[in-house]
């Protein structure tokens, strides 16, 4: 959650929710999380766990031009 | 709601914020609501333990102020919005009061903790990227 808060200050394109998972299950569920903390980039089931600040980024950026391609 | 120890530790995380940070907290009815239970069965009202752990945040430092919305339609309640735009969505207790008091931090900072690869990396992106990060208390 830290890493995509500080994502979201510090680009006006980025912007980071977090999402209690037992008290809005529906959305969870939408978005196929199992296990926690999960990342959804782009309204996409990205990936399950922590990792350091170089990877989140490389795999946010990744999620997000999969997403891109997949919308176009 | 937050303990003398637990005060003492975020007024200690605050020590970093050098300017104002506003925090919005929104309630209301749940579109989909879910019964929570505590430990012993006992039921939770997540706007009410929200309203007091949020409250109770807020009074610890002079450089955060609170307002609060209340929402007569269902939503995503409750939600509580830091600075422009940082949201979390239900109860900001377990580590994810740790995540709410950090992100209060950030916001209150002037320039972001991130390292400068990453400021590079994010200063060249040219389309919106939407982060949800799905947490339990727990």
């Amino acid at each position: 959650m830290l890493l995509a808060t500080k994502l979201a200050l510090a680009s006006e394109r980025v912007s980071a929710r977090g999402v209690e998972a037992s008290e809005f299950p529906a959305e969870a569920d939408r978005h196929g999380v199992h296990a926690v903390p999960a990342m959804v980039v782009n309204d996409r089931y990205a990936w399950a766990g922590s990792v350091p600040e170089a990877a989140f980024v490389d795999r946010v950026l990744s999620a997000a031009q999969a997403a891109l391609h997949s919308a176009t | 709601m937050l303990g003398e120890r637990e005060q003492a530790a975020i007024r200690e995380a605050f020590v970093p914020i050098e300017r104002d940070v506003e925090v919005t907290l929104e309630l209301g009815p749940t579109a989909t609501p879910v019964t929570l239970l505590a430990a012993g069965g006992r039921e939770l009202d997540s706007n009410a333990i929200t309203r007091e752990v949020v409250d109770d945040v807020c009074a610890l430092s002079g450089r955060v102020r609170l307002r609060v919305v209340e929402h007569g339609e269902a939503g995503p309640w409750p939600r509580t919005t830091i600075g422009d735009g940082l949201v979390y969505q239900g109860m900001p207790v377990g580590y994810e009061l740790t995540s709410v008091v950090h992100a209060i931090v950030e916001a209150g900072r002037a320039s972001p903790s991130l390292s400068p690869a990453t400021i590079v990396r994010l200063a060249e992106l040219d389309e919106d990227v939407a982060i949800d990060v799905y947490v339990t208390p727990t």
